[in-house]
């Protein structure tokens, strides 16, 4: 085996330009590869995780607003919070619940007519808004609202304290408002009719994608009055450690007595999200197997020049002895030692291009508000580069050299010694 | 000679409701039309087994114009709106402005009711804007009806098809069932409790159902109603919103 193993290392040198040929081949295909991956990932990874904070990594619905969630319908709402909350917290792996309100909204500021614009609007605690969404770290102008303290109880047909709301960059531009503007939103109650709030624009909130600077944040007394469901939501979201061990989290929840009844799903088990995982994945795939086919169609290429040039000699040495699975191992070897050096230099090439690219961010503008809303893809597109990212261009740019070195190493292994002797080469 | 005479005779209120859809929908139309108009109209909206109960006090002149003002529920009493030809306008309590209601915020039931803005904003007569057919003669609810299928002449009502049951003594629409371009049911709306005011037939109760949602109905009773009243010109403009 040692034989074997210097030889291939011997024969790598003895065409030094078709070597250097083939590792750049595979540096190609590994650089593209991290390129490619890390900007999957930067697309989507990013958006999932964005998906999970917005949208509750378990969310805790009742089963008729389950039924119609892209309606968001207010009359499907969860009645009492207080009780389920105190028994959601107590279950493990459970690290914050928020009851949530979300309600479709025009706005308009002073005579504009209502019906034209619109947003959506939530009402949360505020450590949902500061801890999940980052909104005070996103804020384009003003200042982060001090939510609660209000009297809500005792308010009639107006709040006679100002309402304070975050509002996104795009809504905020489509109504023309900023912070200190006051605007009037016009919604609905739970049972249908309208509801009307003025609300003073505390600040301006750029979260990078259309889908969240359309949307509206006051606090969630704000939404129960507005929405008439004093103390309930239409619903609780729930987070646990991380993100991807949701479904975990909400196979223990759908075990927990009090939420019997009640709709408890993570969300990648939810529609509009529970194809995106998949689809993520799908995409990965096929940009690393394109990436894989075509570099491992110039391998195929190199390795098979190589065999050709070398029949004789692979005549010579099955006559000495060679078996056919050692001459397999002898390129497959080869091809090993020219995707290390490849893959080595395509991910030394590929990373910082994708470091680079994450900092700089590529901007996808206008094309990006063409997504559905429900999908927060920033417009700025960052790739992200992690060790797994770097770690599987490795992998796949072996990949390429075994697709591409096996077939000629087995054609090599079918040469038999007296008609590979009789060959000129 | 005689048998002749009786079979004229037994004839003749046979010739007589041999009448076209366009006189029809003229004495239809006298019926749900009217120069002037003030009511006191309770509404019940039951939507997902809660029901909700509005007390309205509502001016009307002509099909172009309409007040309403809300008495009831207290967290509702004070809202205003008011049609005005192919615009209304809408003050609510809560934020205290008047406001114009426009887009899609017209497509949404009126306080959450099964009628929608848009079925207030309707302003042309059957007549003018429907051409049917009588597909048949039904008895509904002890009352014999023409069952009268109605195309839109154009495309700016709300209804593109109406197929309508309408009383034969009174020409009040006892049924009606609305329905989409696509062919789709979209409502139905009934008329009961019939009752002679002045020259009119005038239905006291209405019952809509939206069929898209499930679920879902509106009674709509009249306490009481005057046709031909003087009304003063402020009820009809944002003035009277903001009083």
């Amino acid at each position: 085996m040692e034989l074997i193993l210097s030889m291939a290392v011997r024969n790598l040198g003895r065409n030094r330009r078709r070597t250097l040929l083939t590792a750049l081949t595979v540096a190609i295909g590994v650089a593209l590869l991290t390129i490619a991956m890390s900007f999957v990932g930067g697309v989507f990874w990013a958006a999932l995780e964005k998906v999970s904070a917005m949208a509750g990594e378990v969310r805790v619905v009742t089963p008729r607003y389950a039924q119609r969630d892209q309606l968001m319908p207010l009359s499907e709402n969860i009645p009492e919070t207080a009780a389920l909350e105190a028994a959601i917290r107590a279950s493990d792996g459970v690290t914050a619940v928020y009851p949530h309100i979300a309600i479709g909204v025009t706005g308009a500021v002073g005579d504009d007519e209502i019906g034209e614009r619109f947003g959506l609007l939530h009402g949360a605690p505020t450590e949902f808004y500061t801890e999940r969404l980052d909104l005070d770290a996103h804020l384009q102008e003003g200042t982060m609202p001090s939510f609660g303290g209000e009297d809500w109880a005792s308010v009639g047909a107006r709040p006679k304290f100002p309402v304070y709301a975050l509002v996104g960059r795009q809504f905020a531009e489509e109504v023309g408002a900023k912070a200190g503007t006051e605007v009037i939103l016009t919604g609905q109650r739970q049972d249908g009719s309208p509801s009307g709030m003025r609300v003073l624009v505390a600040g301006v909130v750029d979260l990078g994608n259309s889908a969240q600077n359309r949307q509206l944040w006051v606090s969630l007394d704000a939404a129960r009055w507005m929405t008439e469901i004093p103390a309930g939501a239409t619903e609780l979201m729930v987070f646990g450690e991380d993100w991807e061990s949701a479904p975990e989290l909400a196979a223990s929840l759908r075990d927990e007595a009090a939420l019997s009844g009640l709709d408890v799903r993570a969300w990648s088990e939810r529609p509009p999200y529970d194809g995106l995982v998949g689809f993520a994945q799908v995409l990965h795939a096929i940009a690393g197997g394109v990436i894989v086919f075509i570099t491992a169609l110039g391998v195929l290429n190199t390795m098979f020049m190589s065999v050709l040039e070398r029949t004789a000699e692979i005549g010579v040495m099955r006559a000495m002895g060679l078996r056919a699975w050692q001459s397999v191992v002898l390129f497959v070897v080869e091809a090993m030692a020219i995707a290390t050096v490849g893959g080595a230099v395509g991910v030394l090439v590929g990373a910082p291009v994708s470091l680079y690219l994450g900092h700089q961010g590529i901007d996808f503008g206008a094309a990006v508000d063409k997504l559905p809303p429900t999908i927060p893809i920033n417009t700025i597109v960052r790739p992200v580069l992690d060790w797994n990212v770097a770690l599987m261009g490795v992998v796949l740019g072996y990949a390429m050299a075994l697709v591409g070195g096996f077939l000629p190493a087995w054609r090599a292994s079918q040469i038999q010694p007296v008609e590979a002797m009789r060959s000129r080469r | 000679m005689k048998l002749l005479l009786l079979a004229l005779a037994l004839a003749i209120p046979g010739i007589a409701r041999a009448i076209t859809v366009d006189d029809m929908l003229d004495h239809v139309d006298k019926n749900l039309t009217y120069d002037s108009r003030e009511s006191s109209v309770r509404m019940t909206v039951v939507k997902s087994g809660t029901t909700k109960s509005y007390l309205m006090h509502s001016f009307g002149r002509g099909a172009e114009e309409m007040a309403m003002e809300y008495l009831e529920p207290a967290r509702d009493k004070g809202t205003k709106m008011l049609k005005k030809n192919d615009e209304l306008w809408m003050w609510l309590p809560s934020v205290e402005k008047t406001q114009k209601i426009s887009g899609h915020m017209l497509r949404q039931g009126m306080m959450g009711s099964d009628m929608s803005y848009e079925d207030l904003m309707e302003q042309s007569t059957w007549r003018d804007a429907y051409t049917g057919t009588v597909v048949g003669e039904e008895t509904l609810d002890g009352r014999k009806v023409w069952k009268v299928d109605l195309k839109a002449k154009d495309t700016t009502v709300s209804y593109p098809r109406r197929l309508i049951w309408v009383d034969q003594a009174s020409y009040i629409p006892l049924k009606q069932e609305l329905y989409a371009l696509s062919g789709m049911l979209l409502k139905t709306w009934t008329m009961s409790d019939i009752r002679t005011v002045g020259d009119r037939q005038f239905a006291y109760k209405m019952v809509v159902e939206d069929k898209v949602q499930k679920n879902s109905r509106t009674e709509i009773t009249f306490e009481s109603v005057a046709f031909a009243v003087p009304l003063e010109e402020e009820v009809f403009s944002t003035r009277w919103l903001e009083r």
